[in-house]
């Protein structure tokens, strides 16, 4: 009897490798079909960007280990920086001053995130958890009326608040993300599908019913928030995706990777539609964003350098030697006016 | 217990039919490997269904998307602060330049 049984399930199993196949075939050649034509060769009739004038404007100093995330606050004034060395910073980088200093019992805090109301910041790493702290200006001491939120089995690689303020999704070193409820620390919902650690992510911008995640599966993956559900897979890389970011459309994205490129994916053509690199380039690119038109695209290296890359045209457009080590993190203002980087060299630098 | 410490290798090749170790032995290696198959089917059917999902998911042609792209980035450039540069005065992050009286 349990031989017949094994039989059979071997028989099914066989049977769902084969659909799984064609059905794999199926889905190359539809994008396949669909890729008429190179990004580049549309835009190739765009005028070139105008010259670009950035410079430093600020140097934020205080971390005495790498910094490894930053988050601005929806005030486009404040922004948090949290660090190896177990700090979390809180500054006005206006004023260049710091705010707040919160100390936590772990070292390695790889995330940080400002909540929509300025209010509350959220944080985490190597301690697998997400960390959240109320930062009111009147409250003495943050670190009494710290909580934990979210736990993973493994590494906690990027938090984010979701609009409302009232969720935050993680995304973990155990292959998983999840959305956690901000005030009484249930999960909601839970992501399952990559088969590596998921190294970043980024919430949509137009409906915040979806977000992308990165992972060092090489993969990245659009997520529907309520269900749960893969929606999308995207596949080309050739090492661990490290940062993701949302079109300001919604409807497209850019990745990092440690391959040392980025790409376009585009989520109604459903397949990657650019490539952002040059035969000299071959550090990790382990962030980045993009400016508010959606034409310039910052992304941060391990060769210390921010390069600017026009999305449309394909090409580069500037070379920032920003730092004195590996460029971690990178964020646009919410007003679009100047870039934040982060980087091992333990400093917070602000372009516009 | 048992199941990880012998197999039948372990056993001479004419004493396996008569041995009850092996025998309980093969039994545990079919429950595990059955164990594993169920897995296995449990993890091709997740598969199946994700490319069935993402199969049937509507594509548009690159040329659009590409279409679309420009033209959200045509239609937002003025208002982009790193495209086109802002006056020193309406930046917060620029320094504003004092005059100086001679």
């Amino acid at each position: 009897m349990a031989a017949v049984a094994a039989e059979d399930t071997e028989l099914d199993l066989d049977a769902l490798r084969k659909e799984a196949e064609t059905l794999r075939s199926r889905l190359e050649e539809e994008r396949r079909k669909s890729n008429d034509v190179q990004l580049r060769d549309v835009a190739s009739k765009l005028e070139l960007v105008p010259p670009l004038q950035m410079k430093v404007r600020r140097v934020l100093k205080g971390h005495q280990g790498k910094v490894l995330d930053m988050d601005w606050s929806t005030d486009k004034r404040r922004l948090v920086s949290s660090s190896q060395d177990g700090k979390v910073i809180v500054w006005d980088a206006f004023a260049n001053k710091q705010e707040r200093v919160l100390s936590m019992p772990t070292t390695w805090i790889m995330s940080c995130a400002f909540s929509p109301s300025g209010d509350i910041i959220a944080c985490g790493g190597l301690d697998n958890k997400c960390t959240v702290f109320p930062i009111d200006k009147d409250l003495e001491n943050p670190e009494r009326k710290r909580r934990t939120i979210a736990m993973h089995t493994s590494f906690m690689s990027c938090c984010r608040f979701v609009k409302s303020g009232y969720q935050i999704l993680t995304s973990s070193g155990d292959c998983t993300c999840a959305l956690w409820d901000v005030d009484s620390s249930q999960l909601m919902q839970s992501f399952h599908g990559h088969i590596s650690d998921v190294l970043c992510l980024d919430i949509s911008p137009v409906h915040c019913r979806t977000f992308l995640s990165g992972s060092s599966d090489k993969t990245a993956s659009l997520w529907d928030i309520r269900t749960g559900r893969c929606v999308h897979s995207f596949d080309g890389h050739d090492g661990d995706i490290n940062g993701v970011r949302f079109f300001p459309t919604g409807e497209s994205f850019v990745t990092a990777s440690d391959d040392g490129t980025c790409r376009l994916y585009d989520l109604r053509a459903d397949r990657e539609v650019a490539l952002y690199t040059k035969d000299c380039m071959i550090f990790a690119a382990t962030c980045v964003d993009i400016s508010k038109s959606g034409r310039l695209m910052f992304a941060g290296y391990n060769d210390y350098t921010v390069n600017v890359w026009d999305v449309l045209k394909c090409v580069r457009v500037g070379r920032i030697y920003a730092h004195d080590n590996k460029v971690t993190c990178l964020q646009r203002s919410p007003d679009g006016t100047a870039v934040c980087s982060g980087s091992w060299d333990t400093t917070l630098k602000l372009w516009a | 217990m048992l199941f990880g410490l012998f197999s039948t290798a372990d056993c001479h090749p004419d004493l396996q039919a008569d041995c009850s170790v092996c025998a309980l032995s093969s039994t545990a290696a079919k429950y595990r490997h059955s164990n594993n198959m169920s897995n296995s089917i449990a993890q091709a059917h997740k598969t199946v269904d994700q490319l069935r999902f993402e199969a049937q998911i509507e594509r548009i042609r690159v040329s659009k998307a590409a279409a679309d792209l420009q033209a959200y980035c045509e239609q937002h450039a003025r208002d982009d602060p790193l495209l086109v540069g802002v006056p020193a005065s309406e930046n917060p992050f620029k320094e504003k330049k004092s005059c100086i009286v001679l």
